[in-house]
């Protein structure tokens, strides 16, 4: 067996040498939790809600630019946090095609089609651009997370969660709060040496099947290599979480600021729970990348609603308990999201500064209503991108999102130059 | 030598394809359309305007780069949206709009489907979600449930395409802890097979019960009296009158008023009559009173053959107090995994109606009872029949309610809603409450000793102890055990050593940390299970040339298609001699494999990808609306589709007879629902069809018509998109984005015709549903559950979604229609003859997805003449379903990497 430390150096792929961080960057992160940092760090949440909004009563008019607007019924319950989120008309994801995924390309802004032989094809999303440089100092690079049970009719479209990583490739999320909640409090009570001689056998479980890997990879073609450098790469990321959880070993996890969820929740109560969960893991500095594609199905069977959801987003044909159901479902998702915001705004760091100071939070979906993709709902909260709140922004008619997008991976300081189809950063939305 | 002329061997196919070998012609917008383009469009984005940066005069007719065609898309986006040409411009005429829009959308598809061409290359792939369980099945003999894994929904296409197949991290410790389950069960299966247990239990206790509950009822509702008299005494007394004043104000019924005891003086309290609850006493001695459901059982007692058995009917009151809606028995937790067989000895009586003779089957009646299994009952209360059904346990069923089986009447306790309305509907009838039909004397379940069976392949293979008793196996012994099951697993591709090396120091790794051999052999093992060679069905080629495949890949690549599992022994073996690459015992494997009960693999997948049938979950169906069709129907319905398929399958029969057929295959439960007599039996069987039946091919079959809606209402839209995309092979571009809705029509009520029309108004719509829309007028006859009907109606309902009887519309369904430039029917055997006619459009769309299943890639245009052969040499035996595969299977593509 290859020494630890000569195997975590490199790693080889089919197609090249990863080189997995030395181990001197292992080390400073260890001592990190017990001292908060001087100035609380940047976090970034991506909340999105599949089939839409009613477009009549969720937009503020566009001829009432600014601050000055009035509060149309459908952002009513967020009436007070007006001066403290921004929403942008105008802005879609050009290449989206697919009327029924509100999720699958939102944070990606990917052509399906930009890849010669293939008929999917998708690229990485903006939370994943974030954990790279935000995820280092973290137990969890990254949470994603979803709604429990069978999101099938929640208008989300493909995907595993919204997140996609580097190679365009569904990254896999936590089903319902239970799920999420284990994931990231559940107290792991094996002494340490335990824990690293488990460590070692999980590393040789990898040494052994990547020998297997390389048998095979002898003889493959371009592009059936090209398929089994997914294998490589999905056992890279077991390398890297392993050196990771290495890391971590001896950091005790973070006593849960609440209690375990009840199982079973579903809809309204769910994404509460979730909300809440949310706020635990950035408060516990679990982790400062978030997204959660929120249950839509249920939501509307938990508040009574008898519409199918599809049907519901194809109000136009008939108005009447339709629409009522849509906008029904609008007041409980801007209800959710001010209680929310009240919590990120009450929940203390360490500097006196609250949550909400340094939180960056994306509410939204691709699809507006029905099949159309155009002005994808967008509402902006949290100072931690340093934009513009209190805003009605109108910006000129299909900009594309992936500006905002990179408006805010520039707010919370991650320095990249572009994102998806962007064409530069929205400047009217900078503070 | 059934095929000794049409096998030939792949070296021979290259030069006939050599001939279709040049490229497709690319996708190009007719020149017909620059003439409006030129009127409406160049104005603003010509030489001299270029609004908006964009010119529709330099736009190239030819899509043959992913620029043009994102230009184009634009293009046909700012049309169907509306936008262009601006509200203030002059507009083009609606026809030549929709024609425009039509053609354009359709050229699309074609430019996506070009750009996106893998040009016949294969991408390795890894096994799919149920290729991996039925892996696992064939290698442990292991039944374990996957669905964690995340689903292989490859978009637009199957779910054997390499390319959408992908893996994750995630996936990888997934595929271990299910490998590591799977191997749980096999050694415990294998360490129970000779177990024996046999519980039996008797229906009167049953019976019993309900005479027992009776006897409550009757005597609360006599306490219950004595309470209600005295409490109205002591509200009579003159001197309680001002306080009584005041709580019937508040009571607005006697049961509410009789909840305020408590305040008048000198009323007794319903503890002392035996009443106690934790919240207001009065509540239980007031359903005392009215005891709905005393008649119900009492009636009961009066069926015979009460001491000896028991009857099934509609669930009452709730079941933690009596039980009668369904019998239960439980499966002890101490008893092992593997395989069991439930029987019920069972009767109908005089009430057992052709509607009400069927019993069903399944797990866990309190939590959404999912039926398993639906039975016919022929026995007579004189000569009761035995009905066996075969069950297996797994080491997953630990809860309760995993233990917990049942068998009930078809349709009686589906939901609540149903199980009310039948019975309300028994009430209205005779004043009581529904018959009682079925009568049962008993239940047992017994194991199934598996001693005598074959050992699973991949146990087999080990040869070495699996249980902690027996001394541990040397490390010589371990390590050819671990060769061997290697090359089980890797479909007998041998291991390369120095892996097994790193097995076996793996092993003693956890030897020395204090497992015991039992453990660390099963994740030994598991590591097997989730490493490449594995998890992927690898077929290495040195270069991007097309190369002949081995014989073994051969085989893997045939048992794969048609059973979805590895290839067993015999075809190895034939593999390894070199015998399978002989057309005529190839064609001979083919044959057996689809003979073989596994084949179910390839009809159950490939027909329900290839049919779209995963809209038949879609939606939770109005039983209300809908009564007749409860879940025995729905499955039996579900079923009738692959069992048709089955049928053409295994009898040669025409892919024709899908389109129109003088016969069904149903089982009896479908024939009760279809109105055809004559058929016994839980087996699905050709039944010959009278003369004019609507039933017979897809369009007959209620679950087709199911899915033409939305389980309330039909779809005339969804149904003529399906028909058009399955059985005409013509299917009608995507879903714009972006099209305005037609608002004019909101809240009115009309017929699905009248509301339907409106989309000829709009170009943007006209453009696809002139063709949708015909077909979906056709199919109008068959309701949202696939029953025939002469009328429809329509009911507004309120913002609560509360019918408006008043608005209520009731028309006589008018299927004649024109099909978009095509003939014109007046009902739906007219409708059905033209579809019929179009059966090489059918075998080429069948063909199709044939190919992309099986090779596991798209087609493409480099495909017409491997689609065009599987038609004509199909077309030689009347279009026989398994001729197509012959040819397939025959084929130079089917043999290349």
């Amino acid at each position: 067996m290859n020494t630890p430390l000569k195997r975590r150096q490199f790693l080889r792929s089919s197609t090249a040498l990863i080189a997995l961080p030395s181990l001197e960057s292992f080390g400073f992160r260890k001592f990190a939790s017990a001292a908060a940092p001087a100035t609380p760090p940047k976090r970034l949440v991506f909340l999105g809600f599949g089939w839409g909004i009613t477009t009549e009563s969720w937009y503020p008019d566009i001829t009432q630019k600014g601050t000055g607007y009035t509060l149309p019924a459908g952002l009513q319950p967020l009436a007070r946090h007006k001066a403290d989120f921004t929403i942008v008309q105008g802005l879609w994801n050009k290449y989206s095609n697919q009327g029924h995924a509100g999720s699958t390309f939102w944070l990606t802004g990917a052509n399906r089609y930009a890849q010669p032989g293939q008929n999917f094809h998708n690229s990485i999303s903006v939370d994943q651009v974030a954990a790279a440089q935000l995820g280092r100092e973290t137990r969890f690079a990254s949470i994603q997370l979803n709604g429990e049970g069978n999101m099938e009719g929640s208008g989300h479209g493909p995907g595993l969660s919204m997140a996609w990583d580097v190679s365009g490739k569904p990254v896999a999320g936590q089903n319902g709060p239970l799920a999420a909640y284990h994931r990231l409090f559940s107290k792991d009570t094996t002494p340490i040496e335990q824990q690293k001689a488990m460590l070692a056998q999980k590393r040789s479980v990898l040494d052994t099947v990547l020998e297997n890997a390389r048998a095979m990879q002898r003889g493959l073609g371009k592009t059936d290599n090209a398929k089994l450098d997914e294998y490589f790469q999905g056992i890279r990321d077991i390398e890297t979480r392993l050196s990771k959880d290495e890391q971590w070993i001896g950091v005790p996890q973070p006593n849960a600021p609440m209690s375990e969820p009840k199982p079973g929740l579903a809809g309204r109560e769910e994404i509460k729970i979730m909300y809440d969960i949310i706020l635990a893991a950035l408060q516990t500095d679990s982790t400062r990348v978030l997204t959660y594609r929120q249950p839509v199905s249920t939501l509307l069977t938990s508040i009574g609603i008898k519409v199918a959801p599809h049907d519901m987003s194809h109000y136009h044909s008939t108005m009447g308990e339709k629409q009522e159901a849509s906008q029904k479902r609008d007041l409980t998702q801007s209800e959710l999201l001010a209680g929310l915001i009240d919590k990120l705004k009450t929940t203390k760091e360490a500097d006196g500064t609250t949550l909400f100071d340094h939180t960056a939070l994306a509410y939204g979906s691709n699809i507006r209503t029905e099949h159309n993709l155009d002005n994808c709902p967008t509402l902006l909260t949290g100072g931690g991108a340093g934009i513009k709140l209190g805003h009605n922004l109108v910006v000129s008619k299909d900009t594309p999102l992936c500006n905002a997008w990179l408006t805010l991976l520039n707010g919370v300081g991650v320095d990249a130059e572009r994102h998806g189809d962007s064409t530069g950063v929205l400047k009217e939305l900078i503070a | 030598m059934r095929f000794p002329f049409r096998l030939f061997l792949p070296a021979a196919l290259l030069c006939v394809s050599s001939v279709h070998s040049e490229k497709e012609p690319p996708a190009v917008m007719n020149e017909k359309h620059r003439a409006v383009l030129q009127t409406y469009c160049v104005g603003c984005h010509g030489a001299e305007k270029q609004k908006g940066k964009f010119r529709m005069d330099e736009l190239s007719y030819t899509l043959t780069d992913l620029e043009t065609a994102e230009r184009w898309q634009k293009v046909l986006n700012q049309i169907n949206s509306g936008e262009m040409p601006p509200e203030d411009e002059k507009q083009p005429p609606g026809d030549a709009k929709a024609d425009l829009l039509d053609d354009l959308a359709n050229v699309m598809v074609v430019a996506r489907r070009h750009l996106g061409d893998q040009q016949g290359v294969i991408t390795m792939r890894r096994l799919n979600q149920r290729e991996y369980k039925n892996t696992l099945r064939e290698l442990l003999d292991a039944d374990i449930n996957v669905s964690e894994l995340p689903g292989d929904v490859s978009p637009g296409g199957f779910d054997t395409a390499g390319a959408g197949l992908f893996m994750s991290g995630n996936q990888f410790e997934q595929y271990q802890s299910l490998g590591r389950e799977a191997l749980d069960e096999a050694f415990e299966r294998q360490a129970a097979a000779g177990v024996e247990k046999k519980f039996h239990w008797e229906a009167e206790e049953t019976s019993a019960n309900v005479r027992k509950y009776v006897q409550v009822e009757i005597d609360a509702r006599e306490r219950a009296q004595q309470w209600q008299k005295l409490v109205e005494a002591a509200a009579a007394q003159p001197e309680n009158s001002a306080i009584m004043t005041q709580i019937r104000k508040e009571s607005k019924n006697d049961a509410i008023f009789r909840r305020s005891w408590a305040k008048i003086p000198g009323a007794p309290a319903p503890e002392g009559f035996g009443f106690k609850t934790e919240e207001n006493n009065a509540d239980k001695a007031n359903a005392a009173l009215t005891p709905t459901y005393l008649p119900y059982h009492q009636y009961y007692l009066t069926y015979p053959a009460l001491d000896t058995g028991a009857y099934l009917t509609m669930q009452t009151v709730h079941p933690s107090v009596l039980q009668i809606g369904w019998m239960t028995l439980l499966v002890p937790f101490n008893w092992p995994v593997g395989d069991y067989v439930v029987r019920v000895r069972i009767a109908g009586n005089e009430h057992a109606t052709p509607e009400r003779r069927f019993l069903e089957f399944g797990i866990d009646p309190r939590n959404n009872g999912q039926v398993l299994s639906t039975h016919e009952v022929t026995g007579t209360m004189d000569a009761p029949q035995i009905i066996e059904i075969p069950l297996t346990m797994t080491r997953k069923q630990t809860d309760r309610g995993d233990r917990m089986l049942f068998i009930r009447e078809k349709g009686s306790n589906d939901t609540n809603e149903l199980t009310y309305a039948r019975l309300n509907e028994g009430k209205k009838r005779n004043g009581i409450g529904p018959e009682l039909a079925l009568w049962v004397d008993w239940m047992e379940i017994e194991r199934v000793p598996t001693a005598a069976k074959p050992v699973a392949p991949g146990i087999h293979a080990l040869r070495i102890a699996l249980d902690d008793k027996s001394p541990a196996p040397t490390t010589p012994e371990l390590r050819g055990a671990l060769e061997r099951f290697a090359l089980e697993a890797f479909r007998g591709t041998p291991a390369p050593s120095s892996y097994i090396d790193r097995l076996l120091a793996f092993y003693e790794v956890r030897r020395k940390a204090g497992d015991k051999h039992s453990a660390a052999l099963k994740d030994t093992l598991a590591i097997i299970l989730s490493s490449p060679m594995f998890l992927y069905l690898a077929e290495p080629a040195t270069d991007e040339q097309h190369r002949a495949l081995t014989g073994a890949e051969l085989a893997t690549r045939l048992s794969y298609f048609l059973w979805s599992a590895p290839p067993d022994d015999m075809l190895r073996n034939l593999a390894k001699n070199g015998e399978l690459m002989k057309p005529a015992v190839l064609a001979a494997q083919t044959n057996r494999l689809l003979d073989d009960a596994r084949s179910q693999g390839f009809v159950r997948a490939f027909v329900y990808q290839w049919l779209g049938l995963d809209r038949l979950d879609f939606f939770q169906l109005n039983l209300v609306l809908h009564p007749r069709f409860d879940g025995s129907t729905k499955l039996a319905a579900k079923n009738e589709v692959y069992e048709t398929f089955n049928y053409e399958l295994r009898h040669n029969g025409s892919l024709r007879d899908l389109l129109k057929a003088d016969y069904v295959v149903i089982n009896s439960v479908l024939a009760n629902y279809y109105g055809i007599p004559g058929v016994k039996g839980d087996a699905f069987q050709k039944v010959v069809l009278p003369k004019n039946s609507p039933r017979g091919g897809l369009l007959g079959m209620a679950a087709v018509h199911l899915m033409g809606g939305n389980g309330e209402r039909t779809s005339p839209v969804e149904r003529g998109a399906w028909v058009l995309r399955k059985l005409l092979n013509d299917p009608p571009p995507p879903a714009p984005a972006n099209v305005p809705a037609i608002t004019r029509l909101a809240g009115k009520v009309l017929t699905s015709r009248e509301r339907l029309l409106a989309h000829q108004e709009e170009p943007q719509c006209a453009s696809c549903h002139r063709k949708i829309d015909p077909i979906g007028f056709g199919l109008e006859n068959f309701d949202a559950v696939g029953e025939w009907r002469t009328e429809d109606s329509y009911e507004a309902t309120d913002a609560n979604g509360k019918p408006q009887p008043k608005t209520k519309k009731t028309w006589t369904i008018e299927p004649a229609a024109t099909m978009h430039k095509g003939p014109a029917f007046k009902d739906y055997l007219g409708l059905r003859d033209i579809i019929a006619a179009r059966s090489d459009a059918f075998a080429k769309g069948f063909s199709n997805a044939l190919v992309e299943y099986a090779l596991g890639r798209p087609c493409g245009f480099k495909d017409e003449p491997l689609i065009e052969n599987m038609r004509h040499e199909a077309g030689k035996k009347d279009l026989s379903v398994r001729e197509f595969i012959h040819a397939l299977v025959s084929s130079k593509e089917f043999h290349t990497k």
